[in-house]
């Protein structure tokens, strides 16, 4: 009764041969879920939990807990942006009234067209290289506002 | 000193097995396998390597202590978590050299006793995982990962595990209860680790950096080994630097190298020659420096004796413009961010600093605001459960001690000096 | 021996434990809020650091294992300050409702604030604000007050075992939620009530009407819902129950209680309690005075006596009633009335299934020690889910799977769904199959070995007679060889197995050659045996003779030594003729033989199958007495009806399934009598005395007149822990012969209608307590998804069910843990229970009813409102 994809489930099942619990595939098999879905939603957890054998409740704790795993539905790209201090001293707060005001992309928040969510992100260890950001699991270093622009013209 | 640890990265293809072969990889294993386990133990105590995770423990010790543990299996965990603001020093191995950590691991596995292995890798780092899978693909075709490696009758299985963002995950115990599926929140020791560890069996925790070093350990013996840098912790050490400083990176240099070579010999002194006036040289957990105080060796025993700590070696730079008001609340709101909740201190204290802190910086201090900070902190201080509430208060600590004057300034001016 | 200092006191110890436990041991008191006694290690407050010699740092004196020669100070300046800090920290987001909150008066807080804490507030920002959760019915939440000690989500999932609330979020946001976030979907047992040191999870039931400080008592007394018999303790205030509680310590239930021990006790108090007699004249009740009750009753009991022979008379005793209730009435039938003929509804099942169970390994074997699951290293879970028949005993087997134990059960049990259980399903139709080829393979194994027990040659003969039909096993719902071969493994490689059997099975198509199944393998592996019991006193009823064959303290009736010693005790004449049991009462009811019938504190007409039947013939009864509670189904039916005192009112003593002999107390006055008084009061106007100043001097006769309570006193069995025999003698009779039989077979194809067994209810005490009903409000019919789709059923769409002995139409909700080819409803509302479409047959061995067979239809006839 699952509402995984056949792949997903096949990919958590590989997953779980890594490990001697099933417990320990938890973390793995909720980036599967989260990829499929978006997002962690209810269903997500319960999906995860009956695979599993983890009780919903103890999946939804570690899911809130980990500040990757999206609680809520996003855009379909992520913008993760770094503001620790070393791209904090590098310019990145300026980067972050520039999404503002350029794509009304708030911290937190998702654009109208939900195309971009925007993540504040703790350090992502690009400090040699601030300020820096991931777009879904994609690196872009050195940014500038000009940058940006055309970092993000790429993702629609 | 040539580069031990980042060798070849400069070649694009680097993390190719048959690059990493090119330049003598996996030789080291080669070499070591069939020996005596505890002959490698051996050769790890006499070069003197101590974990480059922060903590700066001698690896054998640990080593010693899971290995004589009776329980089977055991398991070597790679701390690859590396959260600590301003660090980037394991990356460039993850991205551009995982063969050297992977033939790391199977050496160290083998000196343990252990046969599986997980590289616990921060989630903010997809593409090293990506790296990372592949190489170890690669180092099973090869027979270098498998349960008969280079026919030697040697097990040694390693995979990747991905963290999910939560920089507690570092501390080695919530490392283990993460692997385990569970939040990462430290666990009560004892039992340590390298007796209850991941799975309740025996567990060995080292940074990536740590394990890295032991191709090299093998390959030129632990007396020369121990000849590097410092002479109380030797070896090579990746110091990566970053903020405001004319060459930003990563740079693998002799431990104990000094914090003011560093940045004014090799990374070409402050950005646009501007005035330095602060120097966090670890990592943000560890006490920031101010500009007289910064002609110290950055290893893991004269640190402390500078007044601060070396940490992971991640050095932030930051010249006359910056508010360091900001850069402490800044810091504040990182680890109320990254407190795991746990326990009272850390969980409640965090958040109220930063909150004093956010109000000073706006110029809404009051007097009395910093004794209250110091005071806040102290009650933090000792009290937590793991090192990162401890870790939070002493950066406050820190800065009031040597930067006093600027925050008395944002609460006499109720407005930030530095705009 | 280790000896540690403590503020300079020495204290010794046997064994090494917490450094707060060594202080308090010795009486020193360290402050602590994350720390209980039931949950493990946690050291997250940090409210009770230490300074202790040669540790750099100081040491949570809850996680710090002593060492010898430790020196701890706990009382320093410095430690005053620390505990200064941490409260500080806590007050932080801790609102300051105290004199609003339920809470105030017993809060752990409060009171180490005004020990330790800070007097003035330095924290000048914002508080965090939540507002107060009410979205469940019976447990309210109040974040502001959480002081994220854990201690909730500890006990859920660490002891209870249910992880139904978890920490949601990191740091200063994480908060304990149930899944949903809102309402719990939990079982309800409310010990995350219990152990939450503020007032941030609460009982519903007496919000903003009861404060610690105005409870006058506190009551410790045995639950009144099922066999397991939870100590509980009552707080009452002006003669209500305002909340029940249970008691670390307590030799069952340790400060556990499951959902129906802790909410549902306000059937005492209901305002739909019978008051006053009725007697129903022309058709109609009327209220009538306890001595024109009394004596038409004992009038008309003497007539029917007179004019048909005391065969003529019956009576139903209760498992819901106490042993001195019980006792009393089985002696007026069979002295005052001269009759056999009493029995309960213990023949249900429990009875004959522990008669066949004694006869194979002797008297007493199926009374084991709970706790003692837990550590078993291997548990055989056959015949139901024990977490909602018996909760406290299924947490014992949670907890032997947390300690590394296996959980192996035959059927799909979700109470141990996240427990790794080893799960055989071979459905129904092929159970006795599985069970035949379990047999088989562990004599293999044995026999392999040359190891047969040999002690028990008549059960080794019959056990070779078995041949299991493997290849019908194997058939639909598979199982896999590799699932079956692990099983028999840990099976047979236990060294301290036990196997928990439940009334499924015992009432199921072919339940006493399943039984004898479960015994034989039972014996091969050396097993403990647990029988199930859903009501408080199942086995108190049939201890004290309320069977047709048996005499208090379990003696045959049929010896005449045994006889004579009763006789003596009486002073008359037993009859030695076997009486009839429950359903031959029914059976005589419907021919006319029996005229009359007096029934106690049960209701027949619901809780024996096919309702209509047994209505038909207690209609065409002369006379029938319902001394009862409640104005029950069969009450209804009543000539004279009998208002009792309940459970909560009146002292005496319930025997759990352990044989643990324990006290009842009462816990508020209420007008009336004890069921037993009002027997004693109809025997004297038959001009049989029956004189017992209080419910003591009844047990004293009991512990006069049967051996297994020989010798007891109230004081003896206050705290529990006396399990008979006690100074009594057990009665190991040799084996019998073992009578194998294979009763009915399934029919093939249609659906069958199960009886559903909610965690939440028993049926008549728990359909009166609002607080379970507002758990669990009405009836439904559970349906697989699979079978629900063909049918287009959805979730509340309303379903007639149809068997040959009637029809229900009931709300459905589609539940993946039900078997495909079952449909389950439950045996709770009036109206509307599952019994009534059972038709009466039983079970050729264990004459117990046999509920799994019957063939229903279903039909949707009403869509789910949208
Ligand atoms: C809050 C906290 C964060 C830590 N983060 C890291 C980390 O990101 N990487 C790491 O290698 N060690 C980290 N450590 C240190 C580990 O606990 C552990 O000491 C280390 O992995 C041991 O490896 P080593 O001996 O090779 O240094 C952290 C410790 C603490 C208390
Ligand atoms: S100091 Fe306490 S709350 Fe902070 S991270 Fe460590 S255990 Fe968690
Ligand atoms: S009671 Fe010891 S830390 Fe909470």
């Amino acid at each position: 009764m699952t509402i995984l994809s056949q792949t997903a489930l096949q990919e958590i099942d590989e997953i779980r041969q890594n490990y001697p619990t099933a417990r320990a595939a938890l973390l793995p098999a909720l980036y599967v879920a989260q990829r499929e879905f978006g997002w962690l939603s209810p269903e997500a957890y319960a999906a995860v939990s009956d695979l599993l054998g983890v009780p919903p409740a103890i999946a939804r704790g570690v899911g809130t807990f980990y500040a990757m795993y999206k609680n809520k539905p996003m855009g379909r790209h992520v913008v993760q942006l770094c503001t620790n201090v070393s791209c904090m001293i590098l310019g990145a707060e300026k980067l972050v009234d520039f999404l503002k005001n350029k794509y009304g992309l708030e911290p937190g928040g998702t654009t109208v067209d939900n195309r971009f969510s925007l993540v504040i992100m703790e350090c992502i260890g690009a400090c040699g290289t601030a300020p820096a950001m991931l777009v879904n699991d994609d690196f872009y270093e050195n940014l500038t506002e000009k940058y940006i622009e055309e970092i993000l013209g790429k993702y629609q | 000193m040539a580069n031990v640890l980042l060798k070849n990265i400069e070649n694009p293809n680097s993390a190719d097995i048959s690059e990493y072969k090119k330049v003598g990889g996996y030789t080291s294993l080669q070499k070591v396998l069939g020996k005596d386990p505890k002959s490698i133990i051996d050769e790890v105590k006499k070069a003197g390597l101590r974990g480059r995770g922060g903590a700066g423990f001698p690896v054998a010790m640990k080593w010693t202590f899971a290995s004589a543990d009776p329980k089977f299996p055991k398991y070597l965990l790679c701390n690859a978590d590396e959260g600590e603001p301003g660090t980037f020093k394991d990356r460039p191995i993850l991205e551009k050299n995982p063969h050297v950590l992977i033939e790391g691991m199977v050496i160290s596995g083998y000196a343990l006793g252990s046969e599986y292995g997980f590289i616990y890798l921060r989630g903010e780092y997809p593409a090293a995982k990506d790296i990372l899978n592949k190489a170890i693909k690669q180092a099973y075709a090869d027979n270098l990962l498998g349960d008969n490696i280079l026919n030697k009758g040697v097990k040694f299985h390693l995979a990747v595990h991905q963290g999910a963002g939560a920089y507690i995950c570092g501390e080695e115990t919530a490392l283990i209860e993460s692997l385990e599926g569970d939040k990462g929140q430290p666990r009560i020791k004892p039992p340590f680790p390298v007796n209850v560890g991941v799975f309740a069996k025996p567990t060995v925790v080292n940074n990536v950096e740590t394990l890295s070093n032991l191709p090299y350990i093998i390959e030129i013996g632990g007396e020369a080994y121990a000849k590097i840098g410092s002479a109380d912790c030797p070896g090579p050490k990746i110091y990566c630097v970053s903020g405001h400083i004319e060459h930003p990176g990563v740079y693998e240099l002799p431990m104990g190298t000094t914090l003011k070579d560093i940045i004014y010999t090799h990374c070409g002194g402050i950005k646009g020659g501007k005035k330095l006036k602060a120097v966090i040289p670890g990592g943000i957990s560890t006490p920031v420096l101010p500009p007289d105080k910064i002609d110290c060796p950055m290893d893991f025993v004269n640190m402390p004796k500078h007044g601060s700590m070396l940490g992971s070696g991640a050095v932030i730079v930051m010249d006359e413009s910056v508010c360091l008001v900001k850069v402490c609340h800044r810091a504040l709101k990182f680890f109320e961010h990254e407190s795991c909740g746990k326990c009272t201190p850390c969980r409640e204290g965090t958040g109220w600093l930063r909150s004093i802190l956010g109000r000073i910086e706006k110029g809404e201090g009051a007097s009395g605001d910093i004794d209250l900070l110091l005071s806040i902190a102290a009650n933090m201080v000792g009290k937590t459960f793991c090192p990162l509430g401890d870790g939070a208060a002493s950066v406050v600590q820190n800065f009031i001690k040597h930067f006093r004057p600027e925050f008395e300034e944002h609460i006499s001016a109720k407005a930030c000096p530095n705009r | 021996m280790i000896t540690i200092t403590i503020n300079n006191k020495e204290i010794k110890l046997e064994k090494a434990v917490t450094v707060l436990e060594a202080a308090r041991s010795a009486g020193i008191k360290i402050p602590t809020l994350c720390y209980h006694e039931q949950l493990e290690k946690y050291g997250g407050c940090r409210l009770c650091l230490v300074e202790v010699e040669k540790m750099p740092r100081l040491q949570t004196a809850c996680t710090l294992m002593v060492t010898d020669g430790m020196i701890v100070r706990t009382e320093t300046e410095a430690i005053a300050d620390v505990r200064r800090g941490i409260l500080e920290f806590l007050l932080i987001n801790h609102p300051l409702d105290c004199p609003y909150c339920d809470k105030a008066g017993e809060c752990e807080l409060q009171d180490l604030v005004e020990k330790y804490g800070p007097t003035t507030g330095r924290f000048k920002e914002k508080k965090r604000k939540v507002t107060e959760n009410l979205q469940d019915p019976v447990i309210v939440r109040n974040m502001e007050r959480c002081v994220m000690c854990t201690r909730c989500t500890r006990m859920c999932e660490g002891v209870q075992g249910a992880s139904a609330i978890g920490v949601v979020s990191r740091g200063g946001h994480s908060h304990v939620e149930p899944f949903s976030g809102n309402r719990y979907d939990c079982e309800y047992c409310g010990n995350c009530v219990s152990v939450c040191p503020v007032g941030a999870i609460m009982s519903r039931l007496h919000r903003h009407s009861y404060r610690p400080w105005q409870v006058k008592e506190n009551i410790e007394t045995v639950c009144p819902y099922c066999g397991v018999g939870c100590t509980v303790v009552a707080q009452v205030r002006d003669d209500v129950i305002k909340r029940l509680v249970p008691k670390i310590g307590s030799p069952v239930n340790n400060g556990m209680l499951c959902s129906r021990g802790r909410f549902g006790y306000e059937f005492v108090g209901h305002g739909d309690r019978l008051t006053t007699p009725l007697i129903r004249k022309n058709g109609v009740f009327e209220v009538a005075t306890w001595e024109e009750a009394i004596g038409l009753v004992a009038q008309r009991l003497g007539e029917i006596k007179d004019k048909n022979g005391s065969g003529a008379v019956a009576g139903i005793a209760s498992p819901r009633c106490t042993n001195e209730d019980n006792y009393v009435f089985q002696k007026f039938m069979r002295v005052t009335l001269g009759t056999n003929n009493i029995d309960s509804t213990a023949r249900m099942g429990y009875a004959g299934a522990q008669s066949f169970i004694e006869n194979i390994f002797g008297q007493g074997a199926t009374g084991n020690i709970i706790s003692g699951l837990s550590n078993s290293d291997a548990v055989l879970v056959v015949g139901g889910d024990p977490t909602t028949v018996n909760p406290i005993l299924g947490l014992q087997i949670r907890a032997c799977s947390r300690r590394g134990g296996s959980i192996l059960t035959v059927g799909h049990l979700p109470g141990f769904q996240h427990f790794s259980p080893l799960e055989l399903n071979p459905g129904l139709n092929h159970e006795t199959q599985l069970f035949e080829h379990i047999l088989e393979h562990i004599v293999g194994e044995l026999v392999s070995r040359k190891v047969l027990p040999g002690s028990n040659p008549l059960l080794e003969a019959k056990i070779k007679t078995v041949q299991a039909d493997v290849a019908e096993m194997m058939k639909e719902p598979a199982i896999s060889e590799k699932d079956f071969a692990g099983f028999i493994e840990k099976l047979a490689g236990a060294a301290t197995p036990a196997v928990v059997i439940g009334k499924e099975l015992i009432q199921s198509s072919g339940g006493g050659y399943k039984l004898f199944l479960i015994c034989a393998i039972t014996y091969l592996i050396n097993g403990r045996i647990y029988l199930l019991s859903d009501h408080a006193n199942e086995q108190g009823v049939l201890d004290m003779g309320c069977a047709p064959d048996l005499l208090p303290g379990y003696r045959p009736l049929s010896y005449a030594e045994f006889r004579k010693r009763y006789e003596t005790a009486w002073k008359t004449t037993l009859s030695d003729k076997p009486g009839l049991n429950i359903f031959e009462m029914i059976d005589a009811a419907g021919n006319g033989a029996l005229k009359a019938l007096y029934v106690m504190g049960e209701n027949p007409v619901f809780n024996l199958p096919d309702a209509k039947t047994v209505e038909a013939a207690l209609r065409k009864l002369e006379f029938l007495v319902v001394q009862d509670i409640f104005m029950t189904e069969t009450a209804q039916q009543a000539d004279v009806v009998l208002p009792a005192l309940s459970w909560g009112e009146k002292y005496g003593t319930f025997t759990n399934m352990e044989r643990r002999i324990q006290r009842v107390r009462k816990t508020v006055d209420r007008e009336g009598m004890e069921d037993w008084r009002i027997i004693a009061e109809v025997s004297k106007h038959m001009s049989q005395r029956m004189q017992y100043a209080d419910a003591g001097a009844v047990f004293e006769e009991i512990t006069r007149v049967s051996p297994l309570h020989r010798d007891l006193t109230y004081d003896e069995i206050a705290e529990g822990h006396t399990i008979y025999p006690y100074k009594g003698e057990p009665l190991r009779g040799a084996t019998a012969e073992i009578k194998i039989e294979k009763g009915s077979s399934y029919p093939d194809g249609p659906l069958l209608l199960g009886v559903a067994r909610p965690l939440f209810h028993s049926g008549t005490l728990s359909r009166k307590s609002p607080a379970l009903l507002k758990i669990y409000p009405e009836a439904v019919v559970r349906i697989n998804p699979a079978t629900a789709a063909p049918l287009s059923i959805a979730d509340g769409d309303i379903v007639r069910v149809t068997s040959s002995a009637g029809s229900l139409e009931l709300p459905a909700v589609i539940d993946k843990h039900v078997e495909k080819q079952v449909v389950l409803i439950p045996n709770i509302f009036e109206g509307k229970g599952a019994l009534s479409l059972i038709a009466i047959a039983l079970d050729p061995v264990l004459k117990a009813p046999v509920l799994d067979s019957t063939p229903v239809t279903l039909e949707r006839v009403g869509k789910v409102s949208a």
